[in-house]
C-alpha cells in the first residue's frame, strides 16, 4: 500500500464566492451549473492549463441536493465541453471530495490518467423549480419540438446513417433477428417468440426509420458481478474470467458544434482495450456491443474494428453473427430479445460474456469461447451522439 | 397563465435575450469572444476553450437538414402532439455551423430530405414564447 505515497499531488485548486441567493441583499442566484462553468475557468487561469489539456484525463463529479439527477455526470461534461478518458461520480455527501480524490489516485497511480479533475458545486439555497433540473437540453430545447425521447435522437442518427452508408432496413433487421434467435435459447429471455425479417419488415414505424423492433424492451430485474483480485478468484473458481483490456471516453469532440452522429466513442475506447489486452479485434471470440437501438449494434461493429465505417451493413449480410457463425453478437439476446432492465441494462452484457467464457450458456453456447469483448454505451446527447462509451475484453484464461 | 399545452422551454437569465429576440422575429446564437466558435444549446461556458465571455448574435436563420425523423407515435411527451402526427423532427445544420433541433413544416413529410435548404420562422406560443421552427428555403 506504502506504493501511493507521492503519487498525486494537487496542481489547482478553485473556489467561488459563496452567496445565499438573496437576491434582495444583491446576491446571486446561480444555478449548479453557472458555479461548475465558473470554477472551471478559475481552475483553468489559475493553473494556465488550456482546455483541451484536460481532453483524455479523468473527471470526478460529484451528485446534488437536487434529486432528479439521473445521468448527471454526463450531462455535466456535455454542458462544460469536457472530453475525458475517466467519468466517475460520487454520491458520498459530505465525503464526495475525499471520495472523488480516491480515486482520483487511484486512477493516477495506475497510469490510467496524468490529471484528474474533481468538480463539486450545489446550490442547495436554491434547489427548487426548474432551473436547478437535469436533462434541461431535453425539456428546453427538444421536447418542445416533439422529439420522443431517445427514440427520435436515434431515429435521426439511424437517417443519417441509411443516407451516408446505403444501409438498408434489412441490415437493421437482421440485428433484430439474429438476436430473437439468441433469446429463443435463453430461459432467463423476455422474448422469446420466434422472429421472421417479415416481422421486423411488417413492425410499425415508431419514428420513421426507427421501427418497433428496432427499439430494446424494458424489463424489472437485476444482476451482480463480483470483481476480485486475481489470487482471491482462483480461491473462489476455478473458471475466472479475467479482465484483460479496458478503455472509455465520454463526449468525443466536445469543442465542436456539430457532430459525427455516426461514430460513437467505442472507436477510441476499443483502441485502448486492445492496446492494454494485447489483442486486435481479430482474437475476439464472441462481441457483446450496447444494444438499446439496432444501428447503436452497426455502428459498434464498425467501431470496434470488425469492418471499415459505413461497412456494417454488408458485413452483417455477408458473416453470421449468430452463437455459431464468425462473430457471434449478443448470444443471450441482447436488450432487443432478452430485455433492457432499466439503468442495470448494461450489466446483462457482461454477465453473458461471462457465462460465455465460462462455457456455461447451454444451448447457445459459442464453440472455442476464449475472448470476449463488451461495449457498452450511456446517455444520448444533445445532437444524438452518445456521451458515455466504454470497451472491455474479457478472456476466460489469461 | 397561457393556455398552450404543450411543452415550452424555461426562460432562464441565461436564455432571456434569446426568446426576446425570438419575439421579434430574430434567431440568436452564442458566441465566444475569446475563440468566436458558435454555440447551441445555450451555455454557461464556451465548450471549444473554456472562457465563460460569451455574447448572443444574430444568426443566418439558414441551413441545411443535416437528418430528420417522422413522429409516428407519441412515447414520454404531450399527448397533444398525437393530433398533429405524422410531424418532422429535424436537425437543421445552420450556416454558423452548429445544428438545432426543431421541427420542418410548410412540406409534407415525405418530400423532406437530408441536405435539403431551410430558413427559420418563429410560431408563436404565448406572449412569452415563440418556437423557431424551418420550412424549405425561398
Amino acid at each position: 500500500m506504502s506504493g501511493f505515497r507521492g503519487i498525486a499531488a494537487i496542481s489547482g485548486y478553485a473556489e467561488t464566492p459563496f452567496s445565499r441567493a438573496r437576491v434582495d441583499k444583491g446576491e446571486p442566484r446561480l444555478t449548479a451549473e453557472e458555479y461548475y462553468a465558473w470554477a472551471l475557468e478559475l481552475l483553468l487561469k489559475q493553473t494556465g492549463l488550456e482546455k483541451k489539456d484536460l481532453t483524455g484525463q479523468g473527471v470526478g463529479i460529484i451528485g446534488s441536493e437536487w434529486p432528479h439527477s439521473e445521468i448527471w455526470s454526463a450531462e455535466a461534461i456535455q454542458n462544460l465541453g469536457l472530453e475525458p478518458k475517466l467519468l466517475v461520480r460520487a454520491d458520498h455527501g459530505g465525503a464526495n471530495a475525499a471520495a472523488l480524490l480516491v480515486q482520483g489516485v487511484l486512477a493516477i497511480h495506475a497510469g490510467y490518467v496524468e490529471h484528474f479533475l474533481m468538480l463539486g458545486a450545489d446550490t442547495p439555497l436554491s434547489i427548487t423549480g426548474p432551473a436547478s433540473r437535469t436533462w434541461r437540453y431535453d425539456e428546453n430545447y427538444l421536447k418542445p419540438f416533439g422529439t420522443m425521447g431517445p427514440n427520435s435522437l436515434i431515429a435521426m442518427a439511424m437517417r443519417r446513417y441509411m443516407n451516408d452508408y446505403g444501409a438498408k432496413p434489412e441490415h437493421f433487421g437482421t440485428i433484430s433477428v439474429v438476436q430473437r434467435k439468441h433469446a429463443t435459447l435463453n430461459p432467463n429471455a423476455y422474448l422469446k417468440a420466434p422472429l421472421t425479417m417479415e416481422d421486423y419488415l411488417n413492425s410499425r414505424l415508431i419514428s420513421d426509420p426507427l421501427r418497433l423492433l428496432d427499439i430494446c424492451i424494458w424489463v424489472n430485474g437485476g444482476f451482480a458481478i463480483l470483481l476480485s483480485s486475481a489470487s482471491a478468484a482462483k480461491r473462489i473458481t476455478d473458471k475466472p474470467v479475467s479482465i484483460l483490456g479496458f478503455g472509455e471516453w465520454h463526449n468525443p469532440n466536445a469543442g465542436q458544434p456539430a457532430h459525427d452522429i455516426t461514430t460513437t466513442g467505442v472507436k477510441i475506447a476499443a483502441e485502448q482495450a486492445y492496446k492494454m489486452a494485447g489483442i486486435t479485434q481479430r482474437d475476439v471470440s464472441l462481441f457483446q456491443p450496447y444494444d438499446d437501438y439496432t444501428v447503436a449494434v452497426l455502428m459498434q461493429i464498425e467501431d470496434a474494428g470488425f469492418c471499415k465505417k459505413g461497412e456494417a451493413g454488408r458485413f452483417v449480410e455477408e458473416n453470421d453473427i449468430s452463437y455459431q457463425g464468425q462473430l457471434p453478437i449478443n448470444t443471450g439476446g441482447g436488450q432487443l430479445s432478452a430485455g433492457q432492465a432499466g439503468m442495470a441494462g448494461g450489466f446483462l452484457h457482461f454477465v453473458e460474456a461471462a457465462r460465455q467464457l465460462r462455457g456455461e450458456a447451454g444451448q447457445r453456447q459459442v464453440k472455442d469461447a476464449r475472448i470476449g469483448l463488451v461495449t457498452s454505451l450511456g446517455c444520448v446527447g444533445f445532437e444524438g451522439h452518445f456521451i458515455n462509451n466504454y470497451a472491455v475484453v474479457l478472456g476466460g484464461e489469461v | 397563465m397561457s393556455s398552450y399545452p404543450k411543452p415550452l422551454p424555461e426562460v432562464t437569465p441565461l436564455t432571456k435575450p434569446f426568446w426576446e429576440a425570438s419575439k421579434r422575429g430574430e434567431l440568436l446564437l452564442q458566441r465566444c469572444k475569446n475563440c468566436s466558435t458558435y454555440i447551441w444549446y445555450p451555455r454557461h461556458i464556451c465548450i471549444n476553450c473554456g472562457s465563460r465571455e460569451l455574447e448572443w448574435v444574430k444568426a443566418s436563420g439558414r441551413g441545411k437538414v443535416y437528418s430528420y425523423t417522422i413522429v409516428r407515435q407519441v412515447i414520454g411527451n404531450s399527448p397533444e402532439f398525437s393530433k398533429e402526427i405524422p410531424f418532422v423532427v429535424a436537425e437543421i445544420e445552420l450556416d454558423e455551423g452548429v445544428r438545432i433541433c426543431s421541427n420542418i413544416v410548410g412540406v409534407k413529410p415525405e418530400d423532406v430530405s437530408i441536405g435539403m435548404p431551410v430558413e427559420v420562422f418563429f410560431e408563436e406560443c404565448t406572449p412569452e414564447i415563440s418556437l423557431p421552427k424551418f420550412k424549405p428555403a425561398r
